[in-house]
């Protein structure tokens, strides 16, 4: 995921402005689709807008491999950020906090604030690390309702939307809790991965691993893999973006001055942009954590051992909108016309829309207006 | 009421006779999503449009009408033999690059199809050929030759002919005159100006 853009080019309707995250705690086992238990966890979450008397108007939103709670809004006056999709989540925006009650939590197994493998084992009193189960969709999925049932005591939820891993989500959502969920809404996502993004999340892993200071995962706090860390986050990085993307942010352009000391130094202006993202994201993401969800999303597969997407998404009771995007080669539309397709053959209220922004993967977080009116008026039909 | 609207009204209440409560029904060129959403309110059916154009597709989100937004060929390929009661083919004939293979794949994936289309044979559309020598443009082809539309100009008579080369059953057909409300049967191709016709997809 792409760091949002510091000001929004919205026109602004209304910003949810300081927010605060929370945290919920479950403290009985929990058992992970792998058959491993890990006693209790935490999610942080973020909520922004009002539960209204009939508790209907609840939105849950799923963040991406590198997001987290925060997708709307700032904590404090100094942040020169807002949350990731800021300009979708605000008063009289497509998701309009006026109308909805919005949620999101960090997944099981990040690490922002939710139990992944940088938590303290309390069987231990060190971190997981690699003694963390391996999570998965439905692990993140299952965690969230907990949340929202027994944590929020939401009956129900309007509707799941998410991209990227969020989509994911979204669709297991669907699947797990057909009759909670009223619309679904998975955008530049896909049913199971295809070669070519395994193959990508393998690299970054491997950069990871072989990292001397990954220790088989037992590294200390701060003092992680970040070379390999950063080295992934690059190479994922243009993965989420496009040929012509970056081509109109950086074409050849070259960095100020001669600050290039030595021959290999950054020279192009995409190579320090590249740097600086690897650079910002070890501060903020635990190299394992890196690990564990990656895996996650190889492992996603709707279609399992039959091969038919429709065995899984027969289940749906959602009217569903699914979004693609024409630039976004990681997810590409095929990947999500399939949904679409699979759902049309169980006979299921599903819309697909494909729009045509040009920066890749991650269109979905840049200004799309042809994104905020088909998703607000997909929440309002 | 404008003149198309009338001309649009003939048209869905026509069709709209011809589909059965609850039945599947996938609108091929959709547009914005009136002719479904009126048969998903009136008859319950199970509605499914599918337009190239962004914007009709945003329209149809708005109705609550579900929409694929794409190529309606490829689209077809992915269902199986008969799975829709209803495919409409409502003005849209002239304006594709392979109708005929539209059509047979409709009548594969559909019981039934609807075909609607301007008849080119209608004597007024032959008159203006003759005169201009070039396509007729009105409220239904707006648009000129150099916005590069295709335009197939297609006749009662050659619709037939198709039929009957692909062995295609036509269950029934409506002959509307000039005005697109009163029918005709007195030579329809000359004196029709629009055509409907109902066509039997492939063996059950």
């Amino acid at each position: 995921m792409i760091d949002p853009p510091t000001e929004s080019t919205e026109a602004q309707p209304g910003e949810v402005g300081l927010v605060q995250w929370k945290d919920f705690h479950w403290e009985n086992d929990f058992v992970c689709e792998s058959g491993d238990t890990i006693k209790g966890f935490t999610l942080r979450y973020e909520t922004y807008g009002r539960l209204n008397p009939e508790k209907d108007n609840a939105v849950l939103v799923c963040h991406a491999l590198s997001g987290d709670h925060h997708c709307a809004g700032i904590h404090s006056l100094k942040d020169r950020k807002q949350g990731w999709w800021n300009n979708l989540i605000g008063p009289g925006k497509a998701l309009d906090t006026n109308k909805y009650f919005v949620i999101c939590s960090n997944c099981l197994g990040g690490c922002q604030g939710s139990t992944g493998p940088k938590s303290l084992n309390p069987a231990t009193g060190r971190s997981y690390n690699l003694d963390f189960p391996l999570v998965s969709i439905r692990d993140m999925v299952q965690a969230q309702y907990r949340l929202l049932t027994r944590g929020l005591g939401l009956p129900g939820l309007y509707a799941v939307i998410g991209g990227s891993m969020g989509g994911m989500q979204v669709l297991q959502w669907g699947i797990e809790y057909p009759d909670f969920v009223q619309k679904l809404v998975p955008m530049a996502t896909t049913a199971r991965q295809n070669a070519q993004a395994i193959a990508f999340n393998e690299v970054g892993r491997l950069a990871i691993i072989q990292d001397p200071a990954w220790q088989e995962g037992d590294y200390e706090e701060g003092r992680g893999p970040n070379v390999g860390l950063a080295v992934a986050r690059m190479m994922a990085h243009i993965t989420y973006l496009s040929d012509a993307g970056l081509e109109k942010k950086f074409g050849r352009g070259r960095v100020e001055g001669d600050a290039a000391r030595s021959q290999f130094d950054a020279e192009f202006q995409v190579e320090s942009y590249l740097r600086y993202q690897g650079q910002s994201f070890i501060n903020r993401f635990d190299a394992n954590s890196y690990l564990y969800l990656t895996k996650a999303l190889d492992r996603f597969d709707l279609y399992g051992e039959s091969g038919r997407l429709e065995d899984q998404l027969e289940r749906v009771r959602s009217r569903t909108l699914v979004v693609g995007f024409q630039s976004d080669w990681l997810f590409p539309p095929g990947q999500n016309r399939s949904i679409v397709h699979a759902l049309l053959r169980c006979g299921k209220d599903a819309t697909y829309a494909e729009l045509g922004l040009t920066l890749g993967h991650d269109s979905f977080l840049v200004h799309a207006p042809d994104l905020y009116t088909i998703v607000r008026n997909f929440l309002a039909s | 009421m404008q003149r198309h609207k009338i001309k649009r009204q003939t048209d869905f209440q026509i069709i709209s006779g011809w589909i059965s409560e609850g039945q599947r029904v996938l609108d091929i060129g959709c547009g914005r999503g009136v002719l479904l959403e009126h048969l998903m309110r009136s008859l319950r059916v199970r509605g499914l449009g599918v337009d190239t154009d962004l914007d009709k597709v945003q329209s149809c989100v708005k109705r609550a009408v579900p929409v694929y937004h794409g190529d309606a060929d490829s689209l077809l390929r992915e269902f199986p033999d008969r799975y829709f009661d209803w495919i409409i083919l409502s003005r849209m004939v002239q304006e594709l690059t392979h109708p005929g293979e539209l059509i047979r794949q409709s009548l594969r994936v559909s019981a039934n199809v609807a075909v609607g289309f301007v008849n080119q044979g209608y004597w007024l559309n032959r008159w203006s050929t003759l005169l201009t020598g070039s396509r007729p443009t009105n409220e239904v082809f707006p648009l000129s030759w150099e916005d590069g539309h295709p335009y197939n100009p297609v006749t009662i008579e050659g619709f037939r002919a198709f039929a009957g080369r692909n062995g295609i059953e036509v269950a029934n057909a409506v002959f509307l005159k000039g005005n697109w409300r009163d029918s005709t049967g007195f030579l329809p191709n000359l004196t029709a100006g629009y055509a409907i016709f109902h066509l039997r997809g492939g063996s059950s």
